[in-house]
């Protein structure tokens, strides 16, 4: 599935270079972006702040895929201690025997964090009681509520979990929890229960680039918290794509199955 | 609509859940008794513009019938779009409306039977759709509507304010959309223009114009009715988990 949503991205971004006609639309020059003397966008200019002195994270942002198929990729395998039976089925999803039962590639969505490591982008809006993520995979969003509301206890379980966020200084602490414990965290098949809690930490670091670190406590299939650190990358002057996974979906019919 | 008045019913068994959707939304105007007052006046913007944030459900009945107020024979069809009509009347054809294969499409997905939040912020106005858990992108920063884009299942919209309506243009919709559940027809050509009359706290109308050339002979315009949903929020829905119906429905 995945594959096949790059290569349809790839599709489209290259057909934006033949059509004028759609490039007027998703080669819009963003607003209020800094550029260098050559009209490029620069990446490398401070993150903007709002009015209340807060960094401004919104904008369009490529997702950090380097992190879809193992989230783990950059920590010793030590520091994700998976409970038995975490470590069993992680095992046989690894060796590609489940692919088929993988959420999203049967269109249901990916949950949290893997839809953050999506290969297509999202789009962050901040506004002053809640901050939106617009997702292309799926044309899905999530709400991360910052009027203050805590977390519910003990909800209804769901794909993508209930967020609020709040600021540490210049940073966006967003906790969710939730979930359903259905979705795989990667590709690879790090399992997760109801009893997950994310915990993602945004930060501009300047105008082109974020901070995303990621922290999963999850005692249903980890024997202590691990936290990875993504970087997601501003996409200026374009605009998010239509996504509708069920539409023509061809795949999974072969990917291969544990018999 | 079956399972979210199931869903309300548990919020009253499950005070926890309640404490997320049932919280009371900051700015919402009160009687005495703290109930939302739906009949006060429309919030309005610094600019005087009328504030259209909120939850909002659309009457059902067009979903069903986009035409539901107006006499069959109104309707100003194209011969084609006419037959087409006709032979997807009494579920006939029901597979081929996308929306049954979890593919929701305009102008049906303001008409679905959860609700919708609006959220205007600057340059562009979001509706986010608890059927689906999908949204809609409606640009205000002054951009035109491309031209000749690749079709899409939501198309492309561009809104600005014409006194106290905000008029919303959509193109670019895929032809394969069914715009009611009685499966009225449309074309490539399809130009929608919804009209968001907000006309206190609590009601907005959308007026709805389609104006297909191909599919009918002039444009012709409904009047939907909205109402708001105090003191909510959206619940995640996600049409292809545990799909049951599709199998059921007839059609080639």
């Amino acid at each position: 599935m995945h594959r096949s949503l790059r290569i349809t991205h790839i599709l489209a971004v290259g057909a934006l270079f033949t059509c004028a006609a759609s490039a007027q639309w998703f080669d819009l020059k963003t607003p209020n972006i800094p550029r260098t003397a050559d009209g490029k966008p620069n990446l490398t200019a401070p993150a903007p702040k709002l009015p209340d002195g807060k960094p401004d994270l919104s904008g369009v942002w490529d997702a950090d895929r380097s992190y879809l198929v193992n989230l783990a990729k950059d920590l010793k395998p030590d520091a994700v201690q998976m409970l038995p039976w975490a470590a069993a089925i992680y095992k046989e999803r690894a060796a590609g025997l489940h692919a088929h039962e993988e959420p999203d590639a049967n269109c249901l969505p990916q949950g949290v964090p893997k839809i953050d490591a999506a290969p297509v982008p999202w789009k962050l809006i901040q506004m002053p009681s809640e901050v939106v993520i617009l997702y292309e995979a799926f044309t899905q969003f999530r709400q991360i509520h910052t009027d203050g509301r805590k977390l519910p206890v003990d909800p209804n379980p769901i794909w993508l979990g209930y967020s609020v966020g709040h600021w540490e200084g210049d940073t966006l602490v967003v906790e969710s929890n939730g979930f359903n414990g259905k979705a795989w965290l990667d590709q690879s098949g790090h399992p997760a229960t109801e009893k997950l809690k994310v915990t993602e930490k945004f930060h501009r670091r300047d105008f082109g680039h974020m901070d995303l670190e990621i922290t999963i406590d999850d005692p249903g299939a980890y024997m202590k918290p691990w936290t990875v650190k993504e970087s997601p990358t501003l996409a200026a002057d374009t605009e998010l794509l239509e996504f509708v996974c069920s539409e023509n979906e061809q795949d999974i019919k072969h990917m291969v199955t544990k018999k | 609509m079956f399972a979210r008045i199931i869903f309300v019913s548990a919020l009253f068994a499950a005070s926890s859940s309640a404490q997320w959707f049932d919280i009371k939304v900051a700015g919402t105007p009160r009687l005495p008794d703290g109930r939302p007052n739906l009949s006060a006046p429309v919030p309005r913007d610094s600019k005087g513009k009328p504030i259209l944030d909120g939850v909002w459900q659309m009457n059902g009945k067009y979903l069903q019938n986009l035409a539901a107020d107006m006499k069959p024979e109104d309707v100003p069809y194209q011969p084609w779009a006419k037959q087409l009509f006709d032979a997807r009347q009494n579920g006939a054809l029901g597979k081929t409306d996308p929306a049954a294969r979890c593919i929701p499409g305009m102008p049906k997905l303001d008409a679905l039977p959860y609700p919708f939040k609006i959220i205007q912020s600057p340059g562009m106005t979001m509706m986010l759709f608890e059927g689906f858990t999908t949204f809609r992108q409606i640009f205000t920063d002054g951009r035109e509507l491309p031209k000749d884009p690749n079709p899409t299942w939501f198309g492309y919209s561009v809104g600005k304010w014409e006194g106290d309506d905000w008029v919303v243009n959509t193109i670019g919709i895929k032809e394969s959309t069914w715009m009611d559940n009685a499966g009225r027809p449309h074309s490539d050509a399809l130009h929608l223009i919804e009209r968001f009359q907000r006309h206190d706290f609590g009601h907005m109308d959308i007026l709805l114009t389609i104006d297909d050339p191909k599919a009918y002979t002039k444009p012709w315009t409904v009047k939907e009715d909205l109402r708001l949903i105090p003191d909510t929020e959206l619940l995640e829905y996600v049409c292809v988990e545990n799909e049951k119906d599709y199998g059921h429905l007839v059609g080639k």
